[in-house]
């Protein structure tokens, strides 16, 4: 049974050597494609393209899956499309929660259904809700959502935020910044505040490089070094120093993807990251299936002959779940800072550092 | 001889002039590209004919081109505009880079790329990281590590300053003067690095354009070492859908249209090229640095000025493709340098960057490898047979053990069109904004204080060309991505730096 901590150890090793590959720090698996809002940043999923998306595994294999993501890292990420969508979600978090002893559980939704799935809160130690803008006009816009949705999020996520206590998670909204909803971070940041959620941000992406029109806008810029000074004053704002500055100029960074790497619904590795198994070809695919390896290095050890070494190096896509994880493992003093300095860091340990 | 009338017509369908049209069409202009080439715009992004030979029972096609393989980080806004697009590919990050010295049987090489990349210590002082690999070690003798303490002292001046942004063109003062007094293998290392992007000899390489190319792609960021690959031939890659987008923004371009004469009449300039006249409010020139000094000393409008300018002159090159019916023992990198008594300067493994050479080898199990060759002239008028001999010799001094698998070769040799950047005062070197009235210029040869380089310098000049007419129109204008910042140690040496020569030049008057 590998753990978050220890893989981060042996990785310092590997990277002064330039070995190859790194372990995993987190995990995340794609319970199912399926999703019942049309997102207008999402470039993956989405109902409109449920249809063209595969069935979710069967609980077991779901289960055997977990087991060999559990052999790489104690860190897990649930999400989709829709993880609330996956029938058997409650049982499966409590296999990987009492069963395999997952260090860290995360649960990655957009919270529409959640009043149907309040059991599975007690099993997750952190739920994150997609919230992209304060003024529900604009957030349903936002989601494609019908009129309605937006408060029927917000009470489930006020209802969630309520039960962070007793159940013993920490809610995390994740809010992704878009030319349109740009003005409305401050106030989304202040309701997270106000209800003692943690919040994160992360730019759209379009066509796997940050939208043109926040590359360009001196309003995002502002946002940035906003949040970053609100960061300082002890604001709950998750998402590491170096990521807020690199994500200010949108600078290049080090990459790893195989520290968060994605699964697929039908346990096939994303290799070498989303984008690049996206475009498939010869660089990157999901051909390799964890199901039918039946062992995490082993797969990695294959996609590796299959598709050449992962990249070590890419100002490509600015995704939160890639660059945090890349940047704390190549900055160890800036992960140190950030859990020696700012108290919402600490909550989560270094799993806190790819939202998704 | 008719005449046909635009508002602006954009001379040169090279990365420069499409940007240059692109940014005017999603104005909502329609401009006109003339391009001298008869079958294909892209200037050195250009389609070739493919190479095709038969190997395994069965027929191969593969994509030629210039030898522009990919972008480097720092070029932002040829990203930014193929992303606003859709049309940016999924860029395949670089791996490794080896630096391979020879002299005579002697070879010895380290991967040092992403030591230099993904240093632990900050800049300007992350080369020390090339000094966590073994291999690196094996290449330092004692003089190479005395000779560090006179490249340092480079380094330093390179960072205090800027040529471009301080239009310095430091006359005189050539790669080889910088290099004097290092030893021949640290000589060799910055020769091969600076022949690499200034495809000249060192004692020809003006010390303005070595320091401009330091500061761009290395010195003073980790992370400005770090270059991604197209996954397919860059005239697939960006110029065919670059082009398309062109198309539908309502953009024009004639192919076989060689530019011959420009004229002034009344207040629009008239354009002759193949046995056609056009005429323009606006004209944007966004030929290569020769075609561009051919055309302006051509036409009596603007001869006289031209004939005062410095308009730098272009390099040949060659590439060759060599396909083995193995793969190397060692993995090693897929890219690198050759410096010391190498023929060619640099090499890539195709099969390990793009799309179509990869499933070649999964499917043979060979290899492929290009090389390019940037001189000396009297290198590149040897005959094909000559020259590809040298370098399949060389190829196979560092990889002995795929000697007797060559397979096929192919030898394409470039127009001299590859430019060295220079450096100076505005009234020496052309601009974007030109002497001649509704005259702009682009292209990577561009004076301009920008640091950019290559395509990403094709690509701000050819938007600030656009800017420049779409002022002349009252439109709005498009914003400019700098490029990424220094690191915060790079940034206070280089302002130290450069107070004291500021104040040891006061101190001079």
């Amino acid at each position: 049974m590998s753990h978050t901590w220890i893989n981060y150890a042996l990785n310092l090793a590997r990277m002064a050597v330039a070995a190859t590959p790194l372990r995993p720090l987190v995990v995340a698996y794609c319970l199912t494609t399926y999703c019942n809002l049309n997102c207008v940043y999402c470039e993956d999923f989405g109902a409109r393209r449920n249809a063209l998306q595969p069935p979710p595994l069967p609980l077991d294999d779901a289960k055997r899956l977990l087991a060999i993501i559990r052999r790489a890292t104690s860190s897990l990420i649930l999400t989709g499309g829709e993880p609330l969508l996956y029938p058997d979600l409650a049982a499966l978090l409590a296999y990987a929660r009492h069963d395999l002893r997952f260090r860290h559980v995360t649960l990655l939704t957009n919270a529409a259904l959640l009043h149907e799935s309040l059991n599975v809160l007690p099993l997750l130690d952190r739920l994150m809700v997609s919230v992209d803008a304060a003024d529900p006009t604009l957030w349903e816009q936002t989601i494609g959502a019908p009129s309605g949705a937006a408060q029927i999020i917000r009470d489930n996520v006020i209802a969630a935020a309520r039960r962070q206590k007793a159940d013993g998670f920490r809610l995390v909204i994740n809010c992704v910044v878009t030319p349109e909803t740009l003005a409305q971070v401050p106030a989304v940041l202040d309701w997270c505040a106000g209800h003692g959620m943690l919040f994160s941000f992360s730019p759209q992406s379009a066509n796997n490089w940050p939208r043109y029109a926040l590359l360009v806008s001196q309003e995002y810029r502002d946002l940035v070094m906003a949040m970053i000074a609100r960061k300082r004053h002890g604001a709950p704002i998750l998402g590491s120093m170096a990521y807020l500055q690199m994500v200010w100029g949108f600078d290049p960074y080090p990459c790893y993807p195989l520290l968060a790497p994605r699964v697929m619904p039908d346990g096939g590795l994303a290799y070498p990251c989303r984008p690049i198994e996206r475009a498939g070809d010869a660089h990157g695919g999901h051909d390799v299936n964890l199901l039918e390896v039946g062992d995490w290095r082993k797969a990695v050890q294959h996609a590796m002959e299959v598709y050449g070494a992962p990249p070590s190096t890419c100002g490509s896509c600015y995704q939160q779940c890639y660059v945090e994880p890349s940047l704390m493992q190549a900055r160890p003093w800036a992960l140190l800072s950030e859990l020696l300095l700012y108290k919402a860091s600490r909550q989560g340990g270094i799993a806190t550092y790819a939202p998704g | 001889m008719a005449t046909l009338s635009h508002d602006t017509i954009i001379i040169g369908g090279g990365l420069a002039g499409l940007t240059a049209a692109l940014h005017l069409a999603e104005r909502g202009r329609r401009p006109l590209v003339l391009e001298a080439d008869p079958v294909h715009v892209g200037g050195r992004l250009k389609a070739r004919p493919d190479v095709t030979f038969e190997h395994a029972g069965q027929l191969w096609r593969f994509g030629s081109e210039h030898g522009v393989h990919g972008v480097w980080s720092p070029y932002r806004n040829l990203q930014a505009m193929l992303a606003r697009h859709h049309i940016r590919p999924v860029l395949v990050p670089a791996q490794e880079e080896a630096w391979v010295l020879a002299h005579g049987r002697r070879v010895r090489h380290a991967d040092i790329g992403s030591a230099i990349r993904n240093s632990w210590i900050p800049a300007p002082f992350h080369y020390l990281g090339m000094f966590a690999r073994p291999r690196f070690w094996t290449m330092m003798s004692v003089r190479n590590f005395v000779s560090l303490f006179r490249v340092l002292p480079t380094l330093l001046a390179a960072l205090s300053i800027d040529p471009l942004a301080e239009d310095q063109p430091l006359y005189g003062l050539t790669l080889a003067e910088v290099c004097k007094g290092w030893s021949p293998d640290m000589t060799s290392l910055f020769t091969g690095l600076s022949r690499n992007a200034l495809p000249a000899n060192p004692d020809q390489i003006p010390a303005s354009g070595f320091f401009a190319f330091l500061r761009f792609y290395t010195l003073r960021r980790r992370d400005a070492w770090a270059f991604s690959y197209f996954p397919t031939d860059s005239a697939r890659a960006v110029i065919a859908p670059l082009l398309e987008v062109l198309h539908r923004l309502g953009g024009e371009v004639i192919v076989g249209a060689q530019v011959t004469r420009l004229a002034r009449v009344e207040d629009r300039w008239c354009v002759e090229a193949a046995g056609r006249a056009f005429t323009a409010t606006h004209v944007i020139l966004a030929t290569d640095a020769p075609a561009t000094a051919a055309l302006l000393r051509a036409s009596p409008a603007t001869t006289a000025q031209a004939a005062g300018l410095r308009l730098p002159g272009g390099w040949p090159s060659a590439v060759v493709r060599l396909w083995f019916a193995r793969a190397p023992e060692r993995r090693g990198a897929e890219a690198g340098i050759f410096s010391g008594d190498f023929v060619p300067d640099n090499f890539f493994w195709l099969h390990r960057i793009y799309d179509d050479y990869i499933r070649w080898a999964r499917a043979t199990g060979g290899s492929a490898l290009e090389a390019h060759i940037y001189g000396p002239p009297e290198l590149l008028a040897l005959p094909d047979a000559a020259l590809l001999a040298q370098v399949i010799a060389d190829v196979t001094r560092v990889w002995p053990e795929l000697k007797g698998h060559l397979l096929h070769t192919a030898l394409t040799r470039n127009e001299a069109t590859h430019t060295l950047l220079h450096a100076g005062r505005p009234e020496e070197h052309l601009g974007v904004i030109t002497p001649w009235p509704n005259l702009f210029c682009c292209g990577d040869w561009v004076r301009d204080a920008n640091p950019a380089m290559f395509m990403e310098r094709a690509c701000v000049t050819g938007i600030k060309a656009a800017n420049a007419v779409l002022q002349a129109y009252d439109v709005a204008t498009w914003p400019l991505l700098a490029a990424p910042r220094p690191e915060p140690l790079a940034w206070a040496i280089e302002m130290d730096m450069r107070n004291i020569r500021l104040r040891m030049k006061a101190r001079r008057k």
